[in-house]
């Protein structure tokens, strides 16, 4: 085998290495998937909560339970040990989304649609989406 | 018989500071990740603490990694990430290996 040969052996495996490394992260950075889905699942719950309980219980228990995830999250999310490139913009992202469509429904909502199921059971779903669609895409990365 | 050019062999981008097996590895876990922590890099990598700290050492007066130091709760945390610089020499680097594995001639 020729010394060139060699180096090319080398070099594939060093890609092959790097491949695999890439792997590991991407498995150890699978605590997000399930913190993504906590998060749509809790959006959801809290928009029920405002929508379809009393006020000001609804409020109190929505914004109780909220407080309660996010620390949760918070603290869950400060015990992993890597996150994936592109983790930063990805959540930064879904968090701007959840805002919005969070807003879109929760203001006509207040203003128009108090206790009504038809609107708020659709609104705590697509409120939902954010988190879980980001899940399941994390899932198959 | 003329006489090889130097510097057209593919082997001349490789990046002399990554190049060596255990910094590869470093780099390359870290080139998947926003940020790793010290012992996730050293479980992944398979090296002792010592080692890490000397490679890491080496690839920060690189310029290629970033080094923090943190706490969760109590516990002292040390992160570990790519620079700009890193991912683009890493990216280089890559670069030449795939040449150089796709040259078998």
């Amino acid at each position: 085998m020729t010394e060139q040969a060699y180096a090319a052996e080398d070099a594939a495996a060093a890609l092959a290495r790097a491949q695999e490394l890439s792997s590991t992260v991407r498995e150890g950075a699978k605590w997000y998937v399930r913190y993504q889905v906590i998060y749509g699942c809790a959006a959801a719950v809290v928009v029920l909560a405002i929508g379809l309980l009393g006020h000001p219980y609804g409020v109190a228990i929505g914004v109780g339970f909220w407080g309660v995830v996010i620390a949760g999250l918070s603290v869950y999310s400060a015990r992993q040990h890597v996150a994936r490139r592109g983790f930063g913009r990805w959540h930064a992202g879904m968090i701007v989304a959840w805002a919005l469509l969070y807003a879109a429904v929760l203001v006509p909502g207040t203003i128009w649609f108090q206790g009504a199921v038809a609107w708020w059971l659709p609104g705590a779903l697509v409120v939902a989406l954010p988190g879980l669609i980001g899940g399941y895409m994390e899932a198959r990365r | 018989m003329t006489a090889p050019i130097e510097g057209n062999h593919p082997r001349h981008g490789l990046d002399e500071v990554i190049h060596a097996p255990v910094r590869f590895s470093i780099v390359a876990t870290l080139a998947a990740a926003d940020k790793a922590e010290f012992a996730f890099v050293r479980d992944t990598v398979e090296v002792s603490d010592s080692v890490l700290s000397r490679q890491v050492a080496t690839l920060e007066k690189a310029g290629y990694v970033a080094v923090t130091k943190g706490y969760v709760g109590k516990r002292p945390r040390t992160w570990l990430a790519l620079t700009a610089g890193g991912r683009a020499a890493f990216a280089d680097h890559c670069r030449a290996l795939r040449a150089i594995a796709g040259d078998t001639t």
